[in-house]
């Protein structure tokens, strides 16, 4: 079987974004060189509060004002935005998602099917003749999204799509919203706080320091490689320290971040260059000798706090903190208490280094 | 052969509904497109008119009227128009007392929606005259509100039509003038028997609007 190598389509392409907004103290500015969205893939934007994440959203639905913009097409399908708080029309649930097709010349037929399948696809058929003013948080998402998808998007920009559900409402949606991905093919835009949800769902992550693109890449590129240590702390690698290259062997330089804590990595370093270095919490691991990479030196455990599914280690390596994952009820997770000594290990290839 | 009270009765009763249907119809025709324009836009010169419309609520009708007159008269800017003392001239003033409260209550009924709606519908795709169509039927609630107000202001007014009307027997003689005049004569008993029949349009009409409302509402 010959494997379809082609890159996917782009359906979205901004290049020299510009948006600002507002005077004096109040004025904001974002803006952004190049930034693609392709057919059948999920961007999740990140970054901190006010950094113009929605605004980013809203310039390329084309609702923002933009002082120079330049939006390339990939094709001519619908663009359309599901905001943090969607709003409902007066009316049936089925009216509102009906009411997305008003004017577009489409017979009641194909309307009436296309209405059909997008209250399946988000499961609230059942919801269709119910006043969709008296509809809960969860439910009115879903139908925001229904009334999105019977556009039969090209491009798809969701703002916060999970806020202010439950954990299990999150589950749920987000699979439904995969699937509806999947069958599709549309282009994904979405912003999210929960760094949780959006890695299960990113193809690609952009990531905003305020007023501006950061970072734009591949998925695990932006979680592994980070640019800044701004950037690594907004993608969730919260082990950050800086040191100085004390060793090279091999490929491999290893870091000083304190006397006997020393980290290796396969960055490229020069000798005795200062560097920081940032480990995502699920790579570093408490060594039990069962060779989980190399050993880096000693840590006290301060703190452990589960969710029920996952632990949250926080080691003190003298006055620095560390975090690492462990599986909740299980093994070490059940066995360590506070100010317990541990040792600590990492892959070389899992350390990220830039210099300082 | 009606008795020619009664003839004259059903004569300004029929009058009136003409003056203030039409009246009301023309302040809504003008009244809800600015209200929504005002409600939906945003221009440097927005506070200003928002602020006229809110003093143009309060507006003493007798001031409307004197204006009206000032306007219509023979010698006024207006006056080779010679509306002034004919039904039409009543219908321009009870449109310029009811016009600033159609643009006012349709203006609330706008603010009220999320600040996002416009944006909301308009990211769907919706052509611009069925995004119109989506918004009077959000706010049609507030639109029967402010019907109901505009009715009243209109149905209610006496000084000002009085001054461009002049309550000339068989021509401009609406229940409200007449109601006042009958009064200021003694003639208690047939003033009665006007402002029973006034109180009734007036009941028959709001019960409906109210009903409508009502309706809605538990849709």
């Amino acid at each position: 079987m010959i494997e379809d190598t082609q890159p996917p389509s782009i359906a979205l392409s901004a290049h020299n974004l510009h948006v600002r907004r507002g005077r004096g103290k109040d004025a904001f500015s974002l803006g952004v060189d190049y930034l693609d969205l392709h057919a059948g893939e999920v961007l999740v934007i990140l970054g901190p509060n006010g950094a113009g994440k929605s605004t980013l959203l809203r310039a390329l639905a084309g609702l923002e004002r933009s002082v120079a913009k330049d939006l390339i097409r990939g094709g001519d399908g619908p663009v359309t935005l599901v905001f943090q708080r969607p709003a409902a029309l007066s009316g049936s649930a089925e009216m509102n998602v009906r009411a997305a097709l008003l004017g577009k010349g489409i017979p009641e037929e194909v309307k009436r099917q296309r209405v059909t399948r997008a209250l399946d696809r988000f499961d609230i058929q059942a919801l269709a003749s119910h006043d969709a003013r008296t509809l809960s948080g969860g439910e009115l998402r879903r139908l925001a999204l229904a009334r999105a998808f019977v556009l039969e998007p090209e491009v798809l920009l969701l703002d916060e799509p999970f806020d202010d559900l439950d954990a299990e409402g999150q589950r749920i949606l987000s699979l439904d919203l995969q699937q509806a991905i999947e069958d599709t093919n549309v282009a994904v835009a979405m912003v999210t706080h929960d760094l949780r949800r959006a890695l299960l769902l990113a193809d690609r992550i952009a990531v905003l320091a305020p007023g501006r693109l950061a970072q734009h890449g591949l998925r695990d590129e932006v979680l592994l490689r980070p640019n800044t240590r701004d950037i690594a702390r907004t993608v969730g690698m919260t082990n950050l320290a800086s040191g100085r290259v004390c060793r090279q062997a091999g490929g491999v330089s290893w870091i000083q971040i304190e006397p006997g804590f020393e980290v290796p990595t396969t960055a490229a370093l020069n000798p005795e260059q200062e560097a920081w270095i940032g480990i995502r919490p699920e790579h570093l691991k408490l060594d039990v000798g069962r060779g989980d990479g190399e050993s880096i030196g000693k840590a006290v455990v301060e703190s452990l706090i589960s969710d029920g599914l996952a632990t949250v280690a926080t080691l003190r390596v003298h006055d620095r903190r560390f975090t690492t994952h462990l599986l909740s009820g299980r093994g070490l997770a059940r066995r360590l208490r506070p100010g317990d000594p541990v040792s600590l290990a990492v892959r070389p290839d899992q350390v990220h280094a830039l210099p300082a | 052969m009606l008795d020619p009270e009664l003839q004259t009765l059903v004569e300004i009763t029929l009058r009136t509904l003409w003056v203030c249907g039409s009246a009301l119809l023309l302040a809504l025709l003008g009244g809800v497109p600015i209200g929504i324009l005002l409600g939906s836009s945003q221009f440097i010169s927005r506070g200003l008119l928002v602020s006229s419309v809110n003093a143009g609520m309060g507006a003493p009708p007798v001031v409307v009227g004197l204006i009206g007159s000032i306007l219509l008269a023979r010698s006024g800017p207006l006056g080779s128009w010679n509306l002034l003392y004919t039904p039409y001239a009543m219908i321009i003033t009870s449109t310029a007392i009811a016009l600033p409260l159609v643009i006012g209550l349709t203006l609330a009924a706008v603010g009220s929606l999320d600040d996002e709606w416009e944006l909301q519908v308009r990211t769907l795709g919706i052509p611009r005259h069925w995004r119109i169509w989506l918004l009077i039927r959000e706010i049609r609630m507030g639109l029967l509100a402010a019907v109901i107000a505009a009715l009243g202001g209109i149905l209610s007014e006496v000084g000002a039509v009085n001054m461009v009307g002049g309550n000339i027997a068989g021509e401009t003689r609406v229940l409200t003038t007449a109601i006042m005049m009958h009064t200021s004569m003694g003639e208690y008993e047939i003033a009665m028997s006007q402002a029973t029949v006034l109180f009734g349009n007036l009941l028959l009409l709001a019960g409906l609007l109210t009903w409508l409302q009502q309706s809605g509402r538990k849709r």
